[in-house]
């Protein structure tokens, strides 16, 4: 005769596996679920002459994420503008932004560091 | 299909004069034409890879051996930003051409495969004005075809007419201008481009001078909004195309060269890594000399990536 598993296994084990399987989880879920997001450094608002069509806009994109310091690049092609966000602790500066748009074959127009308000919303940092 | 116009000259005068006045009234790059490689965008750095697949007949033979060419050609293009003015392209066809042609009553079916003539050229941009959603391109261009393609193909009945061979055997200089305008809602490319074919075991095949124009106008989407998945352009081309007489030792073939005008209506699909495009190259104007054979519909589809 097979035991039933309840009477091999006393009910204080039960216990330490529900236990042992939360903490499972807690590690395991993936950590931007619930931990908070890792730091973000300065963004840019970046508007760029000549750019007018879908495949232009890749050149923009890898040339500032082969700069050192870059996490992502959202282009807007309909406003002709590039929001670069950089690392925590990085900087981008004009000229290596005007650099780089003229690498990738256009011509920058402006270049703002935007900044967050109180409410933790980015805003441009106009002029 | 077939108009036959008695002065060549005046109407190729007369389109340069049209096109370049077009293009420098919008006086002010992205998708780039189907059937012309020197617009192609490039950034520094980059790469752009182009494969079009090209499939032609030939029209109405005015001779009397009932001439019928097919070729599909596939064209690999790679393009590479040397600098931010500076573009490097490469271009190898591969051929794959029929003839059939009736001699002493007999038909005769002559053919061949194989690699083609690899084209090398470089583009300069002299003069660019960007503006918010446009932009004004001119870029001078040089380049050279060389001889990479086999040219002293046979069969059984001999060596290959020069019409089938993959390769035209000779080191081919050429040189041009482009030109290019575009918004968010259409592009204008314009080239002028002249080569010049030289000799090899005494054939030299006529110089090649032509004009192209692009005209692409967003289809789809109607109105921009972010983020913008991609562009459906219809695409409006023309190639005005002049070819002068062979030369065999040194003496002209009053059965070859000629000027064709071809208009092509086709599609672009561009987004931000590839693109996809098709069009049918029609030829509406042939002013051919003596019995040289007529060019037929030409089929063009390819896709371009960015890497």
């Amino acid at each position: 005769v097979i035991p039933q598993r309840s009477h091999t296994c006393p009910p204080s084990w039960d216990h330490r596996l529900i236990v042992l399987l939360s903490v499972f989880i807690l590690l395991w879920v993936p950590g931007h679920s619930l931990a908070s997001p890792p730091p973000q450094g300065p963004t840019y608002q970046i508007q760029v002459d000549g750019l007018s069509c879908p495949f232009c806009t890749y050149g923009i994109e890898k040339k500032f994420l082969e700069l050192d310091g870059v996490k992502q690049v959202q282009i807007d092609l309909p406003s002709g503008s590039a929001l670069v966000i950089m690392k925590a602790g990085r900087n981008l500066d004009r000229e290596t932004a005007r650099k780089t748009v003229q690498a990738a074959g256009f011509t920058l127009r402006s270049f703002q560091p935007v900044e967050r308000d109180s409410t933790g919303k980015q805003e441009t940092n106009r002029p | 299909m077939k108009l036959r116009i008695p002065k060549a000259h005046r109407l190729l005068r007369r389109a340069f004069l049209l096109t370049c006045l077009l293009t420098w009234q919008v006086s002010a790059a992205g998708a780039a034409p189907l059937s012309f490689n020197t617009a192609l965008p490039v950034s520094e750095g980059e790469f752009v890879f182009r494969e079009q697949f090209i499939f032609s007949g030939s029209g109405h033979d005015p001779g009397t051996a009932s001439r019928n060419l097919q070729v599909f050609s596939a064209v690999s293009v790679l393009g590479y930003g040397l600098h931010n003015k500076l573009a490097v392209f490469g271009a190898l066809p591969y051929r794959d051409k029929s003839l059939e042609i009736t001699k002493n009553g007999v038909r005769q079916v002559r053919s061949t495969s194989g690699l083609g003539d690899f084209t090398v050229f470089g583009r300069y941009t002299v003069i660019q004005i960007d503006g918010p959603g446009r932009t004004f391109r001119v870029a001078p261009l040089a380049g050279v075809e060389l001889p990479t393609g086999e040219n002293d193909a046979t069969d059984a009945l001999g060596r290959l007419p020069q019409m089938v061979q993959a390769g035209s055997g000779s080191t081919n200089p050429f040189g041009g201008i482009v030109a290019t305008f575009q918004s968010l809602d259409f592009e204008v490319d314009a080239q002028i481009n002249h080569k010049a074919n030289t000799s090899v075991n005494g054939f030299d095949a006529g110089d090649v001078s032509r004009l192209d124009g692009s005209f692409q106008y967003r289809l789809w989407p109607g109105s921009l909004e972010t983020p913008v998945p991609g562009f459906l352009y219809g695409v409006l081309e023309g190639n005005l195309i002049h070819q002068g007489r062979n030369r065999n030792n040194g003496i002209r073939d009053p059965n070859s060269g000629g000027t064709t005008l071809f208009l092509l209506p086709g599609f672009l699909f561009v987004t931000s890594r590839w693109i996809l495009e098709g069009g049918l190259q029609v030829p509406v104007i042939q002013d051919l000399n003596g019995t040289a054979l007529e060019k037929g519909l030409i089929g063009r589809f390819g896709f371009r990536i960015n890497f």
